[in-house]
């Protein structure tokens, strides 16, 4: 036992931390770096594709068939097994001065589990535990003797095991992989048991020739050395890497090996393993569709490097074209961003479409994430970082550009938003790429750094933006030229630029590693894209169309605002909450030797970093409206969300309401949204491209439609679209108690009324008893059903009126002006009675007939409430109900409106100071119910009353144009009339009987707002239509109950009879 | 300091505008008279200078060629600050890119330094059928009855002409644009174009230049450092701090 553990300390002394990769160094420490989870660590570390993750580790020793060793760690995931070693340890380990430190470990692998054929167990000393693994290249065995506790040992060999097995599936894909690979027809000489076969695709290059001259590049020599190495070491899929392999890349890849040694070192070749049929079957998905980034491939495919006779032949742009598009379609975040087509142009060069195809999807989401995307924050960001790193280390040069008033990025930028390809003559920009994909993104600042330092001293010269880029621009011409031209040392003489610039990159800035750029990203991150979302804010709102221009900018600000923070907490939220669930299961179904998948959270919430989903659904949207309006927080948090009404709607979180062992809310922090029929409406209403989603555009237009409203006939034809759902110019009964539904929902918190308005509805009991509202509400009701037109008499009766109305107009200006007379006030009204009491006592007369055995005669009384008969309001009756109540005309006028508060200031904010007036009005509900209605009777008379005359002018002009005078006339509305109000109690109290009946059998079921209400059996000859509606609201107590209990829905109101 | 024989000043240009209506066409046609057919995306900027000779001085260009593509918007403001005139260029055969115009226009007027010259240009005249009958008339501002023709008949035969003079020239006028219709391939009308800005850059601006938004106009290099870096120095370490997105 002794023995054992002075072992293990032996190699963890050997582990000097100081050597290993910071990447790994952190997974030791178990520190999180910027949310670098030690999974996304390990993942770039072994450049492994998204789905792995580590699920064992343990120290080891290597051994090679070569003979040589290195200690290091081996890793275990879903499909890979991995070895990094800590320090060159072999005796016969070269000494690798450039690739060290900095550079990637000495030695390595990253082995598919699918390319072990065997592994064995050997059977050495007892206290040694040793593995042979045999991999798919028969020629290979790596002995790895494990440097560790039994009991780890024994538990990492049974993950492995278990993982073996599950990856022997892959099997087929592997087969066609390796058969692609350059590599393994450069060993076998193209023979295999299947016979000769083709020399892979090796990019267009083997047709139109690579660039540069073969001679100079010595591309048969290298080619000699690589297919030595691949020889001993595996190729492909069970490449080891050993120092040799990072100096064969230095000196720059052969040709044909080119673009297969920059799919194995960026990882993209894992991503190929395991998607073997992706591209082919994307293209197939998506052939001749069309969409933006289409359109912007198509405007570039005859512009990248073109002087490459390869794009200027069909077949290679068929290439481009495909690749670009594929990927376009893969991530549609990104589409398609200029360079794009440049970088991959240079890829096909060297490789075959689908190898360009996973090699372009590596470098967007991991080498050079956020460069190509929507925003380019990706770029600005690195041009940030690269600016620091400057002014870092060199400042003279740094402060001298300052002075100057030059502005590095724009050299700079282009530099590596195309990875160099466009600056530098192409074979060196190739070779960079060679040292890129092997070591990552922080070669772009190396070689950034070098050219600066390189040419220093004649940039301290330029004093212009102008002469900075024509020296660099100079400098890249001359790459290929001797650095001392004038040495007396002839082997100086020989080192041409571009060497010196390899090794200044690499030698001189080798401090920069990937670590630094990971500290710089992070550090420089937010300010860089606050500046995006700036600039997009503005860009924005001045884009948002015409609608827009009715709403302040103050108003636009908040919106935007508003919008995304709503749409990205909620993203961020549902993925937490997604994540959440996720582990709970993990938990129950986890199986020793599986640990729980380290799933990160998608970095989302910042506009500047690009679209997700730009879209609101329908939770989104009420989450978003409980923030700015007060009414569209729900009364009390329900425990249990009921599904959403849309059905499309998320289902996410649909999901989530059943898992209540999830204590994450779907609304965070924020108060749970209210779900009402109203807020539906809305959301159609908004939702203009029907994509069961808004936009922010849409969400503009839409809250401009009620705050940008200037004028109250625009309110009010706004709301009644809103419940006119086949767009006739109608609103059904149904639509008429949905209407007054809402009207009490957006108003059950109370709202801002000037005191002098309502005043007449309390009367001079009312004193602030009761809610004005409500009142107003049931009178609406009562005068909808009143003023209806039955359906089918609807169109004759709009003709009647038309013309009929010529005549009658003339008597009503004169009216108007004269509305001191009470008598004279009516008398329009009674004259345009009669006939209509025709068209109802023909409607309630067949009613009669068919329900005279089976229900009341009640029933016939109010025809409105008839099922059997269908009615309908227009919207100039509509108007006409809402002008003949003052509240109602105030909630149109302003109250709607300012329901809804945005920018402006902050005492208005939702669920502030209304909160208490609205509480208020709402205790007292139960008990000032009968004050109210007795206060309220004889001035709802008067309502009534001049309500019609309204009525009549709105019908008669049908003419937006005369609003003017229609307001002319809604004062004389509050004029008392002691008459009539005597009338109406006397023909009320002998109906009350059958006005019971109505209440028992009228009762709409399928409405939720109940109305139990009756009116007076019209004998066809005593009361007209005109009087007895008036007598019966003049009775009708307002005994209100305006519950918003448990669920938000539904509202219910009851009209009672009194006495 | 303007007291040689023949001034010369330098002014900082920036080209704005959609993807492919041939900003890059037209600088490269101005500096080189030259015209190529597939010419790379312009990938971030491109910078180039042009002396323009005047009667009365010589005008350096500095010109900021931008790329087009709608997510590279976000880098312009790096180009176009401190600029002292911009092309906004739109392609006269493709509606949309006139909008984009009008949208850079916009942003210049409220975000570039007050008192930039901006000039509207439609290119691809060698597109539409007015590609030859109306050389030498255009002042680049008299086209009345060029815009006759394009209203009535747009559909000619071999006129690809979607935006009409008269469209484009109203919205010129109003926001107070130069304007012109040009062709990068024939050469029609770029010089003019050109000509047109050196001559509106209002000479106050050549020569007192201490705010931010003065270029390094005037005489001697070295002079304008002298002058103008320590009151730059701020100024840029302003932006540099913002980013290059804003």
């Amino acid at each position: 036992m002794l023995s054992l553990s002075s072992l293990i300390s032996k190699a963890s002394s050997l582990i000097d931390p100081n050597i290993l990769p910071p990447s790994l160094l952190n997974q030791v420490n178990g520190t999180n770096n910027d949310g670098q989870t030690p999974a996304v660590l390990f993942r770039s570390n072994f450049r492994l594709p998204d789905s792995e993750n580590p699920l064992a580790v343990i120290p080891c020793e290597l051994s090679l068939p070569t003979g040589e060793h290195y200690f290091g760690r081996l890793h275990l995931s879903e499909s890979f097994l991995c070895f990094s070693s800590s320090a060159p340890s072999s005796a016969t380990g070269t000494n690798s001065s450039s690739s060290s430190a900095a550079g990637p470990p000495s030695c390595g692998f990253t082995l598919p589990l699918v390319a072990i054929r065997r592994v064995e167990r050997l059977h050495s000393r007892s206290y040694l535990f040793a593995l042979a693994v045999t991999t798919w290249h028969n020629d290979q065995k790596l002995t790895l003797q494990f440097n560790s506790l039994r009991s780890t040992c024994e538990k990492f060999c049974e993950a492995l095991k278990k993982n073996l097995r599950s990856q022997m599936s892959e099997m087929k894909n592997l087969r066609m992989l390796v058969g692609s690979c350059y590599s393994e027809w450069l060993v076998t000489g193209g023979k295999s048991k299947d016979g000769v076969k083709e020399e892979p695709d090796a990019g267009l290059g083997m047709v139109w020739r690579y660039p540069g001259d073969l001679k100079k590049l010595r591309d048969r020599s290298k080619m000699r050395l690589w297919a030595e190495y691949l020889r001993e070491n595996g190729r492909n899929i069970t490449l080891i890497r050993q120092p040799t392999f990072h100096k064969l890349i230095r000196v720059g890849l052969p040709n044909r090996l080119r673009g297969e040694i920059w799919e194995l070192t960026s990882g993209s070749l894992y991503g190929r393993l395991f998607n073997p049929t992706l591209y082919t079957d994307t293209l197939t998905e998506f052939s001749g569709r069309h969409s933006l980034s289409i359109d912007e491939i198509e405007k570039d495919l005859n512009r990248s490097l073109p002087e490459y006779p390869g794009f200027q032949s069909e077949e290679g742009i068929g290439r481009l074209r495909r690749v670009l598009s594929a990927y376009s379609w893969r991530n549609p975040d990104i589409g398609y961003c200029q360079a794009m087509n440049i970088v991959v142009a240079a890829l096909l060069i060297y490789m075959s479409e689908t190898q360009a195809f996973f090699l372009l999807s590596t470098l967007c989401d991991r080498l050079v994430p956020g460069y190509y995307s929507q925003t380019m924050y990706g770029t600005l960001l690195d041009q940030r970082v690269f600016e620091s790193l400057v002014e870092k280390t060199m400042p003279i040069l740094w402060e001298h550009l300052v002075k100057a008033d030059v502005q590095l990025s724009v050299v700079s930028l282009p530099w590596f938003l195309s990875l160099f390809i466009n600056s530098m003559p192409l074979v060196f920009a190739f070779r960079v790429l060679d040292v890129f994909f092997l070591e990552g993104p922080k070669v772009l600042f190396q070689v950034g750094l070098a050219i600066l330092r390189i040419n220093g001293e004649e940039l301290l010269d330029v004093t212009d933006d102008g002469a900075f880029i024509s020296c660099l621009k100079n400098y890249f011409l001359r790459l290929d030229e001797s650095a001392h031209p004038r040495s007396d040392n002839e082997k100086l003489r020989a080192v041409t630029r571009f060497q010196e610039l390899m090794v200044v990159a690499f030698r001189e800035f080798s401090g920069i590693t990937e670590q630094t750029i990971t500290d710089q990203r992070t550090r420089h991150k937010d300010s860089v894209l606050s500046s995006i979302e700036s600039f997009a804010k503005r860009t924005t709102l001045r884009n948002l169309g015409p609608e827009s221009k009715r709403l302040s900018t103050n108003d636009l600000g908040y919106i935007y605002d508003r919008f995304y923070k709503v749409l990205y907490e909620r993203q961020e939220r549902l993925a937490a909450i997604e994540l959440e669930k996720e582990r709970l299961n993990e938990k129950k179904v986890m199986s020793s030797g599986r640990s729980i998948s380290e799933k990160s959270i998608n970095e989302k919430g910042r506009i500047g970093l690009g679209p997700s989903s730009q879209l609101m659904d329908y939770d989104y949207f009420r989450e978003f409206l409980a923030g700015v309006a007060k009414w569209a927080i729900a009364d009390s948090p329900s425990q249990l969300f009921s599904p959403s009404l849309g059905g499309s709607l998320d289902p996410q979180w649909g999901g989530n309401a059943r898992k209540k062992s999830i204590n994450l809310s779907p609304w965070g922090d924020n108060a749970e949204p209210a779900d009402h029929e109203f807020m539906h409406r809305l959301f159609r209403r908004w939702d203009t491209d029907y994509r069961s989603g808004l936009s922010l555009q849409d969400v503009v237009a839409g809250l401009a439609g009620i705050k940008g409203k200037k004028d109250i006939m625009e309110s009010i034809s706004y709301f009644f679209e809103l419940y006119d759902d086949d767009g006739d110019g109608r609103v059904d009964r149904e639509g008429i108690l949905r209407i007054s539904e809402a009207l009490l929902f957006i108003t059950r918190r109370g709202w801002e009324t000037p005191s002098h308005i309502g005043e007449q509805n309390r009367g001079g009991e009312g004193k602030g008893g009761t809610d004005p509202f409500l009142g107003s509400v049931s009178g609406f009701i009562r005068r909808c059903f009143e003023y209806a037109d039955p359906d089918q008499q609807g169109k004759q009766e709009e003709v009647s009126t038309g013309v009929e109305g010529m005549d009658e107009l003339v008597d009503l200006l004169d009216l108007a002006s004269d509305d001191e007379d009470g008598e004279s006030v009516k008398s329009p009204v009674k004259e345009k009675g009669p006939m209509k009491d025709k068209d109802e006592e023909l409607e309630g007369k067949s009613s009669l007939d068919l329900d005279a055995n089976t229900k009341p005669s009640a029933m016939s009384a109010n025809i409105a409430l008839d099922p059997a008969n269908p009615l309908h309001i227009t919207l100039p009756t509509f108007r006409m109900i809402v002008l003949a109540d003052e509240v109602l005309e105030y909630f149109f006028e302003t109250g709607f409106a300012d329901s809804i508060v945005l920018s402006t200031d902050g005492s208005k904010t939702p669920g502030g100071r209304n909160m208490s007036i609205g509480a208020s009005a709402f205790g007292n509900l139960g008990g000032g119910g009968i004050a109210g209605a007795k206060g309220l009777r004889g001035v709802l008379d008067n309502i009534v009353n001049d309500g019609m005359r309204v009525a009549q002018e709105v019908r008669r002009r049908m003419d937006e144009a005369q609003k003017e005078l229609e307001r002319n006339a809604v004062p004389g509305k509050y004029k008392e009339d002691e008459e009539d109000e005597g009338d109406a109690k006397s023909i009320m109290e002998g109906d009350r009987d059958l006005l019971k009946g109505a209440e028992a059998s009228v009762v709409d079921d399928t409405a939720k707002l109940a109305i139990k209400t009756g009116l007076p059996d019209d004998d066809g000859a005593s009361g007209t239509l005109l009087g007895s509606p008036t007598s019966s609201l003049a009775t009708t107590h307002v005994g209100e109950e305006l519950r918003t209990p448990t669920t938000p829905m539904p509202t219910r109101v009851e009209f009672e009879m009194d006495k | 300091m303007a007291e040689g024989p023949k001034p010369s000043s330098s002014v900082k240009l920036v080209l704005l505008g959609e993807a492919a209506v041939g900003k890059s066409s037209l600088v490269l046609r101005f500096v080189n008279d030259d015209f190529q057919e597939n010419r790379e995306p312009t990938i971030g900027a491109a910078f180039l200078t042009q002396k323009c000779s005047l009667p009365n001085r010589t005008i350096k260009f500095e010109i900021w060629d931008t790329a087009g593509q709608e997510r590279f918007a976000s880098l312009a403001p790096m180009y176009y600050r401190n600029a002292q005139s911009a092309l906004v260029v739109y392609d006269l055969t493709k509606a949309s890119s006139l909008a984009k115009a009008k949208h850079w226009v916009a942003e210049l007027q409220r975000q570039a330094s007050p008192g930039i010259v901006i000039a509207l240009v439609g290119n691809k005249l060698d597109l539409t059928n007015q590609s030859t009958g109306l050389e030498g008339s255009m002042g680049g501002l008299s086209l009345s009855n060029a815009a006759g023709d394009g209203d009535d008949d747009e559909e000619e035969e071999g006129d690809a002409r979607q935006i009409t003079t008269a469209e484009a020239k109203s919205y010129a006028d109003e926001e107070g644009l130069l304007f012109f219709e040009t062709s990068a391939k024939t050469g029609h009308n770029v010089q003019e174009v050109f000509t047109a800005i050196a001559n509106a850059i209002p000479e106050s601006t050549l020569k007192t230049r201490g705010g931010p938004g003065s270029g390094r106009a005037g005489g001697g290099a070295t002079d304008t450092f002298g002058g103008s870096g320590g009151v730059n120095l701020s100024a840029v370490g302003e932006t540099n701090k913002d980013g290059c997105a804003c």
